[in-house]
C-alpha cells in the first residue's frame, strides 16, 4: 500500500517538473495558434517578416546581452543607457559630417564606456551588480538630459542624412535584410561564447556558484568585466540599429527595451531543468513576448491593453513553470 | 543603543581604531546629511524659511510614504535586492490606485466608496505580489516585474493616459489644511512615521518581520508562518501604495500619467535609508532621512539654479557612494 503510493508520488513528481520544462514552448506555440486563428492577416510572410526586422531584432540583441550577464549570475539595469548614448552619439555625430563607419564606432564605443563604468563598480568598488548599474541608469538619464536641453530628440529625416542610416538599415544581403544579418551574426557569437567555449563554462560557473568559480582560480573580475562589457556593446548595437531605422534619436528611449530583456531572458530560463539563461531560451522569450504584442494588436487591442495582456502571460507562464517546478521538489 | 556601542571603546580606555572607523562611517552619513543642509543654509536663498521647509517635508511625504513601504518589503525579505525581495510594482501600483480613485470620483461615487476602492486595488495587487513571490515561488525582481506591467497597463486602460481630475472636499483639507501651522500632507508623514515606527521597530510583528527577512530558515524553524509575514509585507506595500495614491492625486487635484517613474527615487530612498542604522539594515527611520534628504537635495539645487537635470545624476552617484561605504564598513 505504502510502495504504491510511493510510486504515484514519484510518478507525478516526474511528470510535474517535465511539464514545468515545457511550460514556455506550450505557452508559446499556444499563443501562436491562437492567433492564427484569431487574427487574420497575422500568419501573412508580410507580417511574420515585419515582426522580426522591426520588433524581434532589436529586443533579441539586448535580451542576448542580459542574457550573458544574468548567466553570470549579475543583473545590467544600464542596458537603456547603453543604448541610448550609442544612439545619442551616433546620431550627433552623423549631424556633425562624420562618415558613417566613424559614428558607428563612436556609438559603440560609447556603450563600450558604459560597460566599462559598470564593471569598474563592480569589481573594484565591490557595488552589486543590481545597485552599481542602478547608479548608473540614475547617471546615463542625466548625461542625456543635460546634453539634450532635458529631452528634445534629434531628428535627421533630410535627404542630405540618409546615406548610412539606408547603408544600415534598409540595405540587404542574398535577400536577407542587413539588420536580420547582424541579428544572426550576434546569435552566433553568443551562442558560442556562452555554450561552446571556455569562458562561457566560467560564466556558468560564476552565475551558479560565484565563491566556488572564485576559489577554483577563476579570475572573477576579469571574467565580469568581460560580461558586463558585452552586454554594453550588443545593446550599443541596438541603439544603432534602431537610430539607423527612425532615423533620430529619442532621449531615454531605451528604457523601454530594459523590463522586456529581463522579462524575456528569465522566460528563457524555464525551459532548461536548472533554470540557467539559455540563447534558445532567450530567444523563444523574446518570440513570445513579440507575438504577443502583435497578435493582440491585430486582434484590435490598444497599447495599454497589451501591456495588461503581456504581464499577465508573463506571471502565468513563470507561476506554471516556478510553481510546477518548486511543488516537485 | 548608542550607549551601548561606545561603552567597549572608552572601557578599555586605548583608541580603538576599528571602533573608530565605524563610528565614523555611520557619523558619516549624518554629517554629509548636515553638511550639505548647512552649505543650501548659507548658500541657497530662502532654504531656511518655515516655509520652504514644510514645503519640502510636504514633497517629501509621498516619496516617504512609497518608500516605507519598499523598506518593509526590503526588511520582510532581505536585503539583497537581487535574491531577495523587492517590491517593483510600488510605483506603478500608486499610480493605479489613484487612477482608480479618480476614475471613482469622477463617476459620482463619494470618497467614502472610492478611498477604500482605491487602497482595495492597492491590496488586491500587493496580494498578487505575495501570491507570484510566496505562493508560486517567482524571483521578487521577476513576480513584481510582471505584476507591475499589469498595473501600469489597467492605469493607462482607466485613465487612457490622460488627467483625470479631482475635486472634492477632502482633497482641499488634505492640500490646503492646516493645524498648528503644520500642512495636512506633513502631518501624514509625521503620523505615519510614528505609527510604522511602533510598529516596525517596537511590536511582536515588526520583530518577527526582521527575522523572517534576516534568515528565513531560522525564523521558520523558530515556529514563525514565513510566508504570512512575506504575504503581509506585500499587501502592506500594496496598502501605502493606495493611501499614497489618495496623497498624490490631493497634491495635484488629478491623477496624471507617470506616477509609475517614481520607482527610482523610491528604490534610491530605501537603499540610502540603510546608512542612517547603525548596522546598515533597513529602518523606518532611515527611510524617512534618506527621503527627506532627497528631498533637500532638489530642492536646494532648484533655490540655487542648478540645472534639475542633475537631480538624478547625483542621486545615482549618492546610491554608488552610499554602497561603496556600506560594504567597505561592513568588511571592516
Amino acid at each position: 500500500m505504502t510502495n504504491q503510493t510511493d510510486t504515484a508520488v514519484r510518478e507525478s513528481r516526474f511528470s510535474l517538473e517535465a511539464a514545468s520544462n515545457y511550460a514556455v514552448i506550450v505557452a508559446f506555440i499556444a499563443v501562436v495558434i491562437f492567433f492564427t486563428f484569431a487574427a487574420p492577416g497575422f500568419m501573412s510572410g508580410e507580417n511574420i517578416f515585419n515582426l522580426i526586422s522591426n520588433k524581434v531584432v532589436l529586443l533579441a540583441i539586448v535580451a542576448l546581452g542580459m542574457t550573458i550577464v544574468i548567466g553570470a549570475g549579475g543583473i545590467d539595469l544600464s542596458v537603456g543607457v547603453s543604448i541610448d548614448l550609442s544612439s545619442m552619439i551616433f546620431i550627433m555625430m552623423i549631424a556633425a559630417g562624420y562618415m558613417g563607419a566613424f559614428a558607428v564606432m563612436g556609438g559603440l564605443g560609447a556603450a563600450f564606456c558604459v560597460g566599462l563604468l559598470n564593471a569598474f563598480l563592480i569589481n573594484k568598488l565591490k557595488i552589486n551588480p543590481f545597485l552599481a548599474t542602478l547608479g548608473v541608469l540614475f547617471i546615463g538619464k542625466s548625461i542625456q538630459q543635460l546634453s539634450t536641453q532635458g529631452g528634445v530628440p534629434i531628428y535627421l529625416t533630410r535627404a542630405e542624412y540618409a546615406a548610412p542610416f539606408d547603408a544600415i538599415a534598409r540595405t540587404s544581403l542574398l535577400g536577407i535584410p542587413t539588420p536580420i544579418i547582424i541579428l544572426v551574426v550576434c546569435i552566433i557569437g553568443v551562442y558560442l561564447a556562452l555554450h561552446r567555449s571556455v569562458f562561457g563554462r566560467y560564466v556558468a560557473a560564476l552565475g551558479a556558484q560565484a565563491d566556488v568559480a572564485r576559489y577554483s582560480g577563476i579570475r572573477v573580475p576579469f571574467h565580469m568585466s568581460i560580461v558586463f562589457i558585452s552586454c554594453a556593446v550588443l545593446s550599443g548595437i541596438t541603439g544603432i540599429l534602431l537610430s539607423s531605422t527612425v532615423r533620430s534619436y529619442v532621449p531615454l528611449a531605451g528604457d523601454a527595451f530594459l523590463l522586456d530583456a529581463i522579462g524575456a531572458t528569465f522566460i528563457g530560463t524555464a525551459i532548461s531543468a536548472e533554470r540557467r539563461p539559455s540563447v534558445l531560451g532567450t530567444l523563444i522569450g523574446v518570440a513570445l513576448l513579440a507575438v504577443m504584442r502583435n497578435g493582440l494588436l491585430l486582434i484590435g487591442w490598444n497599447f495599454f491593453w497589451q501591456q495588461v495582456g503581456i504581464g499577465v502571460l508573463v506571471f502565468l507562464v513563470l507561476g506554471l513553470s516556478f510553481g510546477l517546478r518548486k511543488r516537485a521538489e | 543603543m548608542t550607549a551601548v556601542e561606545h561603552a567597549p571603546a572608552t572601557s578599555r580606555g586605548w583608541f580603538n581604531s576599528k571602533v573608530f572607523a565605524k563610528l565614523a562611517i555611520r557619523l558619516g552619513a549624518f554629517a554629509a546629511f548636515a553638511g550639505i543642509m548647512i552649505y543650501f543654509a548659507l548658500t541657497a536663498r530662502g532654504f531656511t524659511t518655515t516655509y520652504n521647509m514644510i514645503n519640502v517635508v510636504e514633497q517629501s511625504t509621498i516619496l516617504g510614504f512609497l518608500a516605507f513601504a519598499m523598506t518593509v518589503v526590503f526588511i520582510g525579505t532581505g536585503t539583497d535586492v537581487q535574491k531577495g525581495g523587492i517590491d517593483l510594482s510600488i510605483a506603478a501600483n500608486a499610480g493605479l490606485c489613484a487612477a482608480v480613485y479618480a476614475v471613482m470620483m469622477r463617476e459620482g461615487y463619494g470618497n467614502y466608496v472610492a478611498i477604500p476602492a482605491a487602497i482595495g486595488t492597492g491590496m488586491v495587487i500587493g496580494f498578487f505580489n505575495g501570491l507570484a513571490v510566496v505562493t508560486l515561488k517567482i524571483m521578487p525582481l521577476l513576480g513584481t516585474l510582471a505584476v507591475m506591467n499589469i498595473a501600469a497597463g489597467v492605469e493607462l486602460t482607466l485613465t487612457e493616459n490622460t488627467v483625470v481630475p479631482v475635486q472634492s472636499d477632502l482633497m482641499t483639507v488634505l492640500a490646503f489644511g492646516r493645524f498648528l501651522g503644520i500642512s495636512t500632507l506633513a502631518w501624514c508623514l509625521i503620523i505615519g512615521s510614528v505609527l510604522l515606527v511602533w510598529a516596525i521597530h517596537y511590536s511582536k510583528i515588526g520583530l518577527r518581520l526582521y527575522a523572517v527577512g534576516g534568515h528565513i530558515e531560522a525564523a521558520r524553524a523558530a515556529g514563525i508562518n514565513t510566508g504570512r509575514y512575506v504575504y503581509g509585507a506585500y499587501i502592506f506595500s500594496g496598502f501605502m501604495a493606495g493611501v499614497a495614491s489618495i496623497l498624490i492625486v490631493s497634491r495635484l487635484s488629478s491623477s496624471t500619467p507617470g506616477t509609475g517613474l517614481m520607482l527610482l527615487p523610491i528604490l534610491a530612498a530605501a537603499l540610502l535609508g540603510t546608512v542612517f542604522s547603525r548596522r546598515f539594515i533597513p529602518t523606518i527611520g532611515g527611510t524617512l532621512l534618506a527621503a527627506l534628504f532627497i528631498g533637500f537635495l532638489a530642492n536646494g539645487f532648484q533655490l540655487l539654479g542648478i540645472s534639475s537635470y542633475w537631480v538624478s545624476g547625483v542621486q545615482g552617484a549618492l546610491i554608488l557612494l552610499v554602497v561603496t561605504v556600506t560594504s567597505f564598513a561592513k568588511k571592516h
